[in-house]
Order: C-alpha cells, then structure tokens, then sequence
C-alpha cells in the first residue's frame, strides 16, 4: 500500500523527514557497522553516558544478552531496542537459525516472528476446534495474523524447549478472518510496516491471552483454520504464544533491562544488556530499587502528573514505546506536520511524574521534554532520544516507553514468580 | 449522586422505551459512528452485551459491556446520531461495527501509515486525523484502549476531554 496520502491526512506522530534523513543519512554512509541498516545484533560502541555499566562485565554471562536501540531493519524506527533470538525445530540443535533485529518488548507476552524472515520450516500446531492454530494479534496500531509453531528458543545462554511461537505473515494461511481486521483494523505482516523481524514480548504476563482464551472463544483471537476458513477456538493456557522467559531451564522469574544514560540531545545508537532472571545470578540481584506492583489483568500502574490528584489509571512502563506518552495542554505540540503529535515545547522543560503501584509503593520521576522539531532537526541521524515525548490518545494514561529505561535497571517480575523483593507481577527500578 | 438531567428533549419516547429495556436486556447493544442511535437496535445483539444508557446535559452514554471485559461507549447527541467510540479492556472490540462506515476510512489510513512508518514508529500508539474523522489508540497486550470520533459533529456543550 502506497503512502499517498497527505501529511495532514496522515495526522500525528508523523515523524517523516526525521526518517527520511535516516535513510538517506545512516544507510548511504559508511556506517562503521551494520547497526543502522538492519544487519547487526550488537557490538557497537553507542554511546556512554555514565549509566550503571554493567553490560562490560555482564555481556559474557549465560543470561545477558546485548540489545541496541537503532533504526531497525527498516530503518524506519527511533527509541526502539533489539535483540537477536535463535530458534530451531524442537529437539534439534543443527535446524536452527539465528534472527537479529527482534524488538524487545515489556508491552507483550511471547516471541513473534516475521514468516519473511524465516528460513526454517515449521509445523504448525493444531487447534482444539480443528485445524490448524492461527492467531489474530491485536496492537494498538494494527493487527498481525499468522500461525502458531514450537521452536526450541535461544537467547544468550538461555533456552526453553518447545515454545509455542507465533509466524507472522505466513503464506500458508492467507484468509484473515474479517472479526480479526475489523477489530485490528490494518494489516502489519511484513517487517517495514512491523518495523522489527520479529518482537520479544517478555512483559509482566506468562501467556499472550491469559485465562480468557482459555475458557472463552475471544473475537479477534485463536481461531483453527484449514487453508480456506477459519472458526473462532479456545485454546489452552500451554498451547497459547508463551513468554519464552518463563519457560526457560533456569533465570525464569523475569527479566532486567539495563542501558546505559544518554546525553539530552540523543545518540546514534544506544547498546546495554537484557539480563534473565531476577536475584537468580550475581548480576541480576535486587537492591534498593523500588518495587511497583502492576495490575494483575491489565499490568497497569497509575501515575499522578502536574499536581494533578486524578490519578491516571492506565499508565505504564513498556519498552515498546518510543517515547514519554501523556497529556498536557500547556505543552505545545509540534506545528510541523513531520512531528505532529510530539511535544515541541519553546524551551526545555523539566517535569516530574509520580508513579503508584497497586501495592501503594510511590516513586517520583523526573524527566526531560525537548522539542522533538529540534531535536530531530539536530541530529537527523540520531535514533535514541531521552527527551522525545508526545501527546497520550488516552487522557487517563501515562506512557514511559524507552526512553524512560536509559539510564536504568528496570526489572520486570513474571506474575506469581517470587524474587527477594517480591511477587510479580511487578516492575522495579 | 444525582445524574445531571437531560435538557435534550427526546421527542421520540419509543428510544426512552427502547434504552429502559436496553438497561435492562443484557443482549441488545450498540449504535454506530455517525449513523441514529435507533441502530442501538438493528446493531442487535452482534456484540452479545449488556448495555446501560445514561443521559447527560449535552449528550447520551451508550455504555456496552463486553463479555471479553472491554468496554464500549458510545456518544449521540441531541439529533440522535453517534459523534463519537470510546472502548477500553483485554480486547479490542469489533470496530468495523463500532466506527460503521468511517471504517474502511480508518483502516486505509492506518495501512498507508504502517507502509511508510511515518504516522507512528511503535505498536503502542496510533492517531489517525483527518477533516471528518479523529481515530487515537494506546495501550499494550491485554491492555488496550482508543477513541474514534466526528469532530465536525461534537455538540456544543460537549468537550473533547468528555469522550474517554
């Protein structure tokens, strides 16, 4: 589908000339690595800006694996980090193939991977309706539709045997059931419209659906399906697109996402470490960090912002997004239609956001808004912005997407696994 | 508390019969964007919800419970048509239903976005803004929530932070 539409048809967050430049900058120079055109999984430098450091001594253990924040395979992405996952056919350990550029997600539960980058071929599992098992996955921008497959995963020296996956964009199964696009709205089953090869949702929840699924037929959900139609199905808990953490042999209570600081005008690139396991190893032990227990249905928090008493009910902490999402009236938006939906305050403003678990534990955050017009404009190059915010389309909802982990060790405990500070589900740091 | 009155007048005492038993049947729900909330009852029971309708100074609340825990509300004004969607929960709900014949306008501006990554760069967030139709979503896995509304169709009296 071609992009004819106006800017202004398009609306917010248009971030068009910031990436146009991306692609003409970043990949038509000799960019010293791979990073930034979609080949690489790690290795480079990024910048250090004094964060906790740990990735130097951390990178060799068994449950660390590098992550980068870069513009992705399509070069179409700011504030996103990736990793690189290996997966095989169950049991084997030569039917495998390793696959960069997967998105790693607190917003999601279970690895997805797109069918176009896949080079191994995969059974797909059944479904208790019949058929095969299909899966309509609903984001808040789209919808992905493909089949469920088990893989033995591999990342860093972490590995869950026969973990359902879900195949993005498979040509075997080409019909979208209409209850699927009518709730998903469009397509995004290749990797510039995903933005990633694939994503690794490893937030707070050990399955993508959860109980619902389990006893309920779900609109825009699993359905079993033969070449030619699909019927809505249930599925159970073990059969459903598993967060691979949970499923691995050791390190399996959660995870820790480690980045270095950023200086305010951003970076290239930005590398650090995705840690396994919370108070498993020497590296991942809790300390003083502030332990916020979300929502056990929806991993929300809430937050309060401005002085503002109403608390925001559907606030919450996801790698996923790329920047600090929320809603305030004096902060200008961005007039250039690029930046639409950005903050693009006159002067730099330096704001404070209190966060509430549902345990009642509170801890208060600073944080930086720039003029994303500026900011972009600056370093048309740049991929990783501490400063990047935007207007929140939900008024009752606080985003601290990426941005919000630089310069932090933000642990994610699964639900009900146990860690020295807690119980997830939870979120420290 | 005491529900502000209306001060539409509802010509038409059959919706008044039609939504009091709407409250009360758990299997009629919904209108749609831009069309009579008389389609409260073609809509049928296509979402298998409860509804509950509240009457506010400057519109009605179309309040739909899903049985998949989301939430659909839906916003008419005095002439009786759909300004405005508003849904929240685990899953999002049929929005080819919801948003009517703004759909196909929603999901081909969503496409060209996703095309050219240009609207939105994170499967976070979305806004969709053209003349005749407002679309915005956030929100994560089990979690998610959005807004579709006219706003060449908002009535006076009726502010943009009423429709969440």
């Amino acid at each position: 589908m071609s992009a004819t539409r106006t800017s202004a048809d398009l609306g917010e967050l248009g971030i068009r000339r910031w990436l146009a430049a991306l692609r003409l900058g970043v990949c038509a120079t000799a960019w010293a690595s791979l990073l930034s055109c979609g080949g690489g999984d790690g290795g480079s430098s990024g910048l250090s800006g004094g964060g906790s450091g740990s990735g130097s001594t951390a990178t060799t253990a068994a449950n660390v694996a590098s992550v980068v924040a870069n513009s992705g395979p399509a070069n179409n992405t700011v504030n996103t980090l990736y990793t690189s996952v290996t997966v095989c056919l169950p049991g084997s350990t030569s039917n495998c193939q390793t696959i960069d550029n997967i998105q790693v997600d607190t917003g999601s539960y279970g690895l997805r991977i797109l069918s176009s980058v896949l080079t191994l071929s995969l059974p797909v599992a059944s479904a208790a309706v019949g058929n095969s098992l299909v899966e309509c996955t609903v984001f808040a921008d789209g919808y992905s539709w493909g089949p469920i497959a088990a893989v033995d995963v591999q990342i860093a020296g972490e590995t869950a045997s026969s973990v359902p996956i879900q195949l993005i964009g498979d040509s075997r199964f080409p019909t979208i059931p209409a209850d699927c696009s009518a709730s998903g709205g469009s397509e995004e089953d290749t990797v510039t419209a995903f933005g990633a090869n694939g994503i690794l949702g490893i937030g707070v929840f050990k399955q993508d659906c959860g109980s619902d699924c389990v006893a309920t037929v779900e609109p825009a959900s699993y359905y079993g399906c033969s070449s030619t139609q699909c019927v809505g199905t249930t599925v159970p808990l073990a059969n459903q697109v598993q967060n691979p953490v949970a499923l691995f042999a050791t390190d399996n209570n959660g995870t820790i996402i480690d980045l270095p600081s950023v200086a305010e005008e951003g970076a290239a690139t930005l590398t650090g470490s995705l840690i396994f396991g919370i108070d498993t190893e020497s590296n991942n032990v809790s300390g003083s960090e502030t332990v916020l227990t979300v929502d056990p249905s929806s991993g929300y928090l809430t937050a309060s912002f401005n002085g503002d008493p109403a608390a925001l009910s559907q606030s919450f902490i996801d790698s996923g997004s790329n920047g600090i999402y929320f809603t305030d009236a004096d902060i200008p938006v961005c007039t250039d239609t690029d930046y639409s939906g950005f903050y693009c305050p006159a002067t730099s403003l330096d704001l404070t956001v209190t966060l509430q678990g549902v345990n009642s534990v509170t801890s208060t955050v600073d944080f930086t808004v720039d003029n994303a017009e500026t900011l972009g404009n600056t370093n048309p190059t740049f991929t990783v912005f501490p400063t990047l915010a935007g207007t929140n389309p939900v008024a009752d909802s606080f985003d601290f997407g990426l941005a919000f982990y630089y310069g932090r060790r933000v642990a994610t405990a699964l639900e009900d696994e146990t860690t020295s500070v807690g119980t997830g589900p939870y979120v420290a740091f | 508390m005491r529900r502000p009155r209306s001060t539409i007048d509802f010509k038409d005492g059959w919706f008044r019969a039609l939504a009091f038993a709407a409250a009360l049947c758990p299997c009629v729900a919904s209108a749609t964007l831009g069309e009579p909330e008389a389609s409260v009852q073609t809509d049928g029971a296509k979402f298998n919800a409860s509804i509950k309708v509240t009457e506010l100074p400057s519109y009605r609340l179309h309040e739909i419970q899903m049985p998949s825990g989301s939430v659909l509300k839906e916003f008419s004004g005095a002439d009786g048509k759909v300004f405005a969607v508003v849904w929240s929960g685990p899953r999002v709900p049929n929005l080819r239903q919801a948003m009517g014949q703004y759909f196909d306008e929603y999901a081909a501006a969503t496409s060209a976005a996703q095309a050219a990554r240009t609207v939105h760069s994170d499967h976070t967030h979305l806004q969709i803004r053209k003349a005749d139709l407002v679309v915005q979503t956030s929100g994560h896995m089990r979690a998610l929530s959005g807004r579709a509304y006219l706003p060449q169709a908002i009535p006076s009296g009726v502010s943009l932070g009423d429709i969440h």
